[in-house]
Order: structure tokens, then sequence, then C-alpha cells
């Protein structure tokens, strides 16, 4: 299960530590039994970060990991990276197939696909001469950081304009692992039921887009499109919904110009997102300036 | 679904801190664990116990403290951001109470390794390491 085991930062932990844990200890061994270390909240090591957080957090380490890989891709090589979660069987795949069939001849597409097992997705996309990384989770019902970390080093970042992700089909566990792309888009498909949205708010709390997918089936399976809409607006104010139905290819160019709109958040607005680092979501905050700023 | 690859990061930090201090053993494990995260506190528990067996943590006793979340708007609010109530599972409420905008969540999707105890003979009794 390590199979991403983090040595970098267990080292730095071990730096901070230091001082301040050999103070405590003795303390600790003149007040009581036990020796004790307590992490500090706000200990300002080193007068820059609070480093401790990060290093004591997993899913502040997390999120660090993200905004590291958003920073390699947006910032060092200026790929436009999107991020695509939802069920399996949502229809990302597709909706991926119908952008790239868009995308002008001279835009340089790659993509990270993520499956349990197998590599349909991937050889679908390649299909359309995409460059396509496979990352096979096995035990992992999700993309992280470090997965996708390890999987763009395949890539040649400076040859690629536009990096999609397709997460593992699963409406849960990416809530807390946040992949470090410009834009998150959570694709939720009729056929699963107009309660979806309430049923996975923390989920539709990290997209910055919702794909509302085979709107064509809606009728014929009794869901409320309009709905799945209000859940949206409830849950996760602010964030646009896209009504697509991928198979008739309806309604994907006001997802794909959506898309397009945020590409220039990754040329333009500098370094704002990381004014508190460590103290909001990186992710969300990162991602929200494509679309709110 | 994920509490096993979490409580591998928990337990790896916390080794780190055992051997930084020259503990051979650790008592007890304080995680703080966010309420706006997908961690499950009792699998947590579990998977940490599980990751701890063969090493210096076996044994120890692990807390999970719940950290309720707060928000913060750029208007100026800060507070608790209440439950979302058309939700079928816990989720805070993302819009702020005085101005309806979209607040930030600063604190419940931590999920920290809080504190760490050893027996106490175990204390490093000499100065910081170098490093």
């Amino acid at each position: 299960m390590t199979h991403h085991p983090n040595h970098g930062l267990t080292r730095s932990l071990n730096r901070i530590v230091e001082t301040p844990a050999a103070l405590e200890a003795l303390v600790d061994a003149a007040i009581g039994p036990l020796g004790l270390h307590r992490f500090g909240h706000d200990h300002d090591h080193d007068g820059d970060e609070p480093a401790s957080d990060v290093e004591a957090d997993v899913l502040a380490a997390v999120r660090e990991r993200a905004g590291e890989v958003h920073e390699t891709l947006a910032h060092d090589h200026g790929v436009h990276c999107v991020e695509f979660a939802g069920s399996t069987g949502g229809g990302k795949t597709l909706l991926l197939e119908r952008l790239i069939e868009r995308a002008p001849d001279d835009e340089r597409i790659g993509a990270i696909v993520g499956d349990v097992a197998g590599e349909d997705d991937a050889t679908r996309l390649r299909q359309l001469g995409v460059r396509v990384e496979n990352v096979n989770t096995g035990k992992e019902c999700h993309l992280d950081p470090m997965l996708v970390s390890e999987a763009i080093e395949s890539f040649e970042l400076e040859e690629l304009d536009t990096l999609y992700l397709e997460n593992v089909g699963n409406m849960v566990c990416p809530a807390d692992f946040p992949l470090g792309a410009t834009c998150r888009v959570l694709v939720v498909s009729t056929t699963e039921g107009d309660d979806v949205v309430r049923k996975h708010p923390m989920l539709v709390q990290t997209a910055d887009l919702v794909a509302i997918n085979k709107v064509d089936l809606a009728e014929a399976v009794g869901t409320d499109v309009d709905r799945i809409r209000s859940d949206v607006e409830t849950v996760a104010p602010g964030t646009p919904a896209f009504e697509t139905d991928a198979k008739n290819d309806v309604g994907v160019d006001a997802l794909a110009d959506a898309l397009e709109d945020g590409r220039e958040h990754d040329h333009g607005e500098g370094d704002h997102h990381h004014d508190d680092r460590d103290e909001t979501d990186h992710h969300h905050h990162e991602s929200e300036s494509a679309h709110r700023h | 679904m994920h509490e096993l690859s979490v409580a591998m990061g928990i337990v790896e930090r916390a080794l780190g801190v055992a051997e930084d201090h020259g503990a051979e053993r650790i008592e007890r494990l304080t995680v703080e664990l966010g309420s706006a995260t997908h961690v499950n506190p009792d699998q947590l528990r579990f998977c940490i116990e599980t990751a701890t067996d063969g090493t210096p943590a076996a044994g120890a006793t692990v807390e999970i403290e719940r950290v309720a979340p707060l928000a913060r708007c750029t208007c100026g609010w800060e507070g608790d951001p209440g439950t979302l109530e058309a939700a079928m599972v816990y989720a805070p409420d993302v819009r702020c109470p005085e101005c309806g905008d979209r607040t930030e969540l600063v604190r419940g999707r931590e999920c920290r390794l809080a504190a760490v105890e050893f027996p106490d003979e175990a204390s490093p009794t000499e100065g910081p390491r170098p490093g």
C-alpha cells in the first residue's frame, strides 16, 4: 500500500520536531510520566508558513501536493488541466471524447485516465489520437495528486496545451483528494436520480462546474433536471451547471466554451492563490478563480 | 473508503516523531479529524490500529477528536457553517448567512496527527540532534 511513501514529508517532519520536541520532552519529564509531542496549530517554524499542519495533517499534505501539480502544469508549463469526476457510467469518457473531437487540430492534448482496473477508457481516448497515460489504482478508489504527479512525468509538458484527468468512477472519495487541475468538472447523469447532488454534497462542493449529462433520458427515468440544478445552487452556490447529452452531442458546446474561458486563468492571474496557503482548500481556491474572477 | 491510506500516513508521521524522540514505544496517538471530510472515524481508528501492528506504535491507544467546521466569508463573517438541510448526509452549508456569498472552510477538512505520547523513559535527555 505504501506506493507513495512521502519520504520528503517525513524528513521535513523530523526537522520540524527537533528543537521544540526536545524542549517539550524536558517539560514532560518534569511534570508527568509520559513523553508527549503535541503538534502546534500555528507553529511558526522558521517564520515562514504554518508548516507543521501540512506535515502532520495527511489531508492537508494531499492538498499541498495538488497545489504542486497545479504549479507544475499551469504555471511552469502553461498546460490547461481539467479533471472529470463522477460516478461510473455517468458519461465522463464520452464527454471527454466530445471535447477532444471539438478541439482545434493544433491543440496538443494529453489525458491521464484512472480506473481501478483495465484500460477501456484509455483505449477509447487513444483512438482519437490523444496521448494517454492509464493509471490503474488497484486498491485505491480514486486518483490522488501523488499518482497524477507520477503520471505527468511521462509527458513532454512543453508539448502539451491541455491535459485531461479522468478520475475513477466514485462520488465520495475525490472530495478529499483534489488533483491539482485548474478546473474540476463533476459529471452527474439523470440516470443517477434527481437526488444525486443531495446525496453527495461534499463532492459537489469541490467542483468548479457541474455537467448534468444524459438529459435526453431524464423523462424516461423520471428525473427532474431543474431539481438537480437547484440542488447544485443550494449545496455549492455559484457553481455553474450545464445540461449535456453527450451521446447525441447536445449541450457540449457551452461546456467547451466554459472550459476554454478557464484556460485564460493559467496564463494570466499570477500566484494569488498561494496567499492563504494551508488555511483554505487549495484546489478550490485555485480552481474557483478560473470561473469566478 | 480511503481510511487505510490516510491511517498509514498518520502512522508514518507518528513513527517519525517517536524515532526523533528516541522512543521505543508509542502509548497514545491523538488524531484531529474534521467533520467536513469523508474519513470515517471508527474505520480510521481500526485502520490505524491495524497499521501499527509490528511497529513501536503497536497497541497504542488511538484517540480521534472530531473538529467542527469553521467557515469564513470575504464579507468578514466567520462562524459555524451549519448543516445543509437538503443534504441526505452531513455537509456544511457554505452560503454566508450575512451576505449570501459562498464561504471558504478554514477548518473542518483536516486529518492531522495532533499528539503522540510515549513512555517517559524514552524521552530524550540530550539536546536536539544536528540536522
